[in-house]
């Protein structure tokens, strides 16, 4: 692939700037931003949420949220500039020269028509005079290209029927049927598991490779930028912080704020890898159960914990369908004041473990029992065994707060609700713990909605602690937090475990932060454990081959 | 927040709320609490009427020292006076009956939206029950058991709109049921009551607030017709609706103010009724508090 971006690049965006017109007066949203894009190159612009990085991508598409206008600069594509041309010539444009691919594949498909129906109706509407046949033809032709096994097969499903990975090659392949020469894609591959997006990101790299596409990549993960792009620009508060070959920005990152970024990622220790090769091969065949279990007694025991879906309804009575299991015979020590990792893909049940030791499900389990007595998980509510014990701390902190509380109404109720006597010192409980948790005492009376997403997660933390759980279970407690934040409230979460004598639990897709933070580790997959040991053990010498696969799904970068 | 800025908020949410629509609906409420002193005549006491002067035209001068603006109906009733009296029935009958059909309404579809399981089926079920039966059948059924009277009138349509506002709160509720948030309030040893009242309730109650004053529109036509068909209030206190019905036989012989009149209140009641509903649920949210 020769790449001619001294030349003439195909797009070339020169001192963009956003504005967004409110009621209260303007606002910028994006400054004298300029960057160009060469033929088959892939150009990631990487930001924090509120950089306005998606802005650009809209500008560059075309479709500018309402309010938001271009008062500056210029996007000219072929050296033609976009915003000169009228509204008729710039849809031509859309789904033609430039095609877009968002982030949730599953909003992007119409449920009620099958992906060949959405297929050929755009390669349809692109061409109008192709017979039915050859539209067909072209349909299954490019679900082959984006590698939907059995394209033709495949053709008559319905959204439904795919897998997400499967869904957003779809949105790929649709983007592709007006013969694009730049994709847009935003956040393409943030709502996949490691593995999947291993494999998306490698579909578009085919792109580039083979048809000499030209990608926008829109993203706020460093590991998708280092697995595919070419040139890196850095954005933030709207302006360009730092741009230049990913290489050489993620070598020698210039900018302080590039740097902090790089640094906030969480890697997987390269030492710990390494011991692998050293351990003689061939160790015991179930390692995890009889690997160094230590010393320590545990808190929490779980055996033979599942959980079934369907088959229990009335409805299904004379069905032949056979109960699915969530969980299947689980096996869980919880070391006390220990840490304890879950992890695994989407779908593998490690939330369902979290939400059943919290009293959140039902399962049916041989024993449970903490601090060695035992509790009873088959009916949920009041009275159950564990509840008031185990408190949780969730993954979008957008969500797990009532709108309609402000943070101390939130958190007095909390301490209300679990004061073992009439305590009238709760005002100054909450005080301490929020300042311990680095809010403010001005933070008290705000609303979620005036808070920002870390200031959130640190109210749920708040409040989680404040009900004096023994177990705190973290369900992805970082996974909506930009990336600078996620570090920050990992820290935290750390100290506070630490500081007032809990365990945790600690469920998360993402095995470094997993690595980081926990003494022992758990890999579910389908609902079992498939292997389960130390940190040490995992990272470094699981001869498990799901293991290792999760291992190398990640990014090449933050594994070395 | 300081004084000063919550200050300066309130006031513009005042300002926001003065539109034509909510001043029309105020005017509507004054003049319905004002009635005894803004009538020139009192239609509910015979004393007041002058049979002769049935039927006049708007804008005839009483023998009582007024004149007659928008003329009299075939008993001799001054209309304006019939209107603001009417008001009263109407409003009164419209409000009470959509606020309790809406309590009501609200919890069940709450709790059905918590407990799920056999609760919700239960509730549901009744709901669509209710829902699968016309609305004109069920009120007039249950004006003839109950008998004639305002109050048999508010609880015929508590009857009838109660389980729209189950059926609405319940999907809201539910989605609200499964948010993080209430999961969390769930793994503290706290009552169900509380959890759902304070928690469950007031995130679902916007579809309820929405639907209001809908339906407070709607429970002024039901009773209109109610009445129109001599089974609403009693024809010495006439509504808005029995009045437009008093004059329903005159229409054909020119006399329409005895019918027109009435109804124009009672479509600028209703229209004024609905715009206002809109601005009632954007204060209810507070994210548009800190605008």
């Amino acid at each position: 692939m020769t790449t001619k971006d001294e030349k003439a690049p195909l797009m070339e965006v020169r001192d963009l700037t956003l504005v967004h017109r409110g009621s209260s007066g303007s606002t910028p949203i994006v400054r004298d931003v300029s960057f160009s894009l060469g033929y088959g190159q892939v150009l990631g612009i990487i930001g924090e949420s509120g950089a306005g990085k998606s802005t650009i991508g809209n500008a560059v598409i075309g479709l500018l949220a309402p309010g938001i206008e271009q008062t500056g600069g210029s996007i000219r594509m072929n050296g033609i500039a976009l915003e000169t041309l009228d509204a008729e010539r710039r849809r031509a444009l859309r789904g033609g020269a430039i095609a877009s691919i968002f982030q949730d594949h599953t909003s992007s498909l119409d449920p009620l028509m099958t992906i060949g129906a959405q297929l050929g109706e755009t390669i349809a509407a692109l061409s109008p005079d192709l017979p039915r046949a050859e539209v067909r033809k072209r349909a299954v032709a490019l679900l082959e290209r984006v590698g939907i096994p059995e394209p033709a097969r495949r053709y008559n499903s319905y959204p439904h029927q795919l897998s997400g990975g499967q869904r957003q090659r779809v949105v790929i392949a649709t983007a592709l049927a007006g013969s694009p020469s730049i994709i847009v894609a935003d956040e393409p591959t943030s709502a996949l598991d490691a593995t999947v997006q291993k494999q998306i990101l490698r579909v578009l790299k085919g792109l580039v490779e083979e048809k000499g596409l030209s990608i926008l990549l829109i993203t706020h993960d460093m590991g998708v930028i280092a697995e595919i792009a070419d040139r890196v620009v850095v954005m933030k508060n709207g302006a360009v912080v730092e741009q230049g070959s990913t290489a050489a920005l993620l070598e020698n990152p210039q900018d302080v704020y590039t740097r902090n970024l790089l640094s906030a990622v969480p890697k997987l220790r390269r030492s710990n890898v390494d011991v692998r090769a050293d351990t003689p091969a061939g160790a015991d065949g179930n390692p995890g159960q009889a690997e160094c279990r230590p010393a320590r007694d545990a808190i929490l025991v779980v055996d033979n914990l599942s959980k079934t879906f369907g088959g229990k309804s009335i409805l299904r009575m004379f069905g032949t369908e056979k109960p699915g299991f969530a969980l299947r015979d689980v096996n869980i020590r919880l070391p006390r004041g220990g840490v304890l990792g879950i992890v695994g893909e989407s779908g593998s049940g490690k939330s369902t473990i979290g939400r059943i030791l919290a009293g959140l499900e039902t399962g049916n389990a041989d024993k449970i029992e903490l601090n060695g007595k035992a509790c009873d998980i088959t009916y949920r509510g009041r009275g159950g065994g564990l509840l008031g014990q185990v408190q949780m701390v969730f993954q979008d902190p957008s969500s797990s707060l009532n709108p309609r509380l402000t943070v101390v109404e939130a958190l007095t109720e909390c301490v209300r609700a679990t004061a073992r006597s009439g305590d009238d010192r709760s005002r100054s409980r909450i005080a301490k713990t929020i300042e311990r948790l680095g809010l403010q005492q001005a933070h008290l009376d705000r609303y979620p909605h005036q808070l920002s997403g870390g200031q959130k997660q640190r109210v749920c933390i708040a409040r989680a602690l404040l009900a004096g759980p023994q177990i705190m279970i973290a369900d992805e407690p970082t996974s909506a937090l930009d990336v600078s934040v996620q570090a920050e409230i990992l820290s935290l979460l750390k100290e506070t475990v630490a500081e007032n004598d809990l365990s945790m639990i600690f469920i998360s897709h993402d095995l470094a932060v997993v690595q980081d933070i926990c003494d022992e580790v758990c890999v579910m997959r389908n609902g079992r454990i498939e292997d389960y040991g130390t940190s040490d053990f995992i990272f470094g010498r699981s001869e498990n081959p799901y293991t290792r696969h999760l291992i190398d799904a990640r990014p090449k970068i933050f594994t070395r | 927040m300081t004084i000063m800025t919550s200050l300066r908020l309130s006031q513009r949410r005042i300002r926001g709320a003065l539109t034509l629509p909510n001043g029309i609906l105020a005017l509507f409420v004054l003049a319905a609490i004002t009635a005894p002193v803004l009538a020139p005549q009192n239609p509910y006491d015979m004393l007041q009427i002058l049979g002769w002067e049935a039927s006049s035209p708007p804008g005839t001068m009483s023998g009582n020292g007024y004149r007659y603006l928008l003329g009299t109906d075939g008993l001799g009733r001054d209309i304006a006076s019939c209107i603001l009296y009417g008001l009263r029935i109407s409003l009164v009958v419209s409000v009470v009956s959509a606020a309790a059909a809406a309590a009501i309404g609200l919890t069940l579809g709450v709790v059905a939206a918590y407990f799920g399981r056999w609760v919700d089926a239960v509730i549901m079920r009744a709901v669509d029950l209710q829902l699968s039966l016309p609305t004109m059948l069920v009120a007039l059924i249950a004006i003839v058991t109950l008998g004639p009277g305002v109050d048999r009138i508010i609880l015929a349509l508590i009857i009838v709109q109660w389980a729209t506002y189950a059926r609405v709160v319940r999907s809201v509720a539910l989605s609200e049921a499964g948010k993080p948030y209430v999961d969390a309030v769930r793994t503290m040893p706290l009552s169900h009551g509380r959890i759902i009242l304070r928690h469950l309730l007031p995130n679902s109650i916007a579809p309820a607030i929405t639907l209001l004053p809908i339906e407070i529109g709607h429970a002024v036509a039901l009773e209109a017709t109610l009445s129109f068909l001599g089974l609403g209030v009693p024809m010495d206190q006439p509504s808005l609706g029995s009045t437009v019905a008093n004059g329903f036989q005159y229409l054909l012989t020119g006399q329409y103010w005895i019918s027109l009149f009435p109804g124009f209140a009672l479509f600028a009641l209703i229209a004024a009724i609905n715009f206002a509903g809109e601005d009632i649920r954007r204060l209810w949210d507070p994210r548009s508090r800190s605008l």
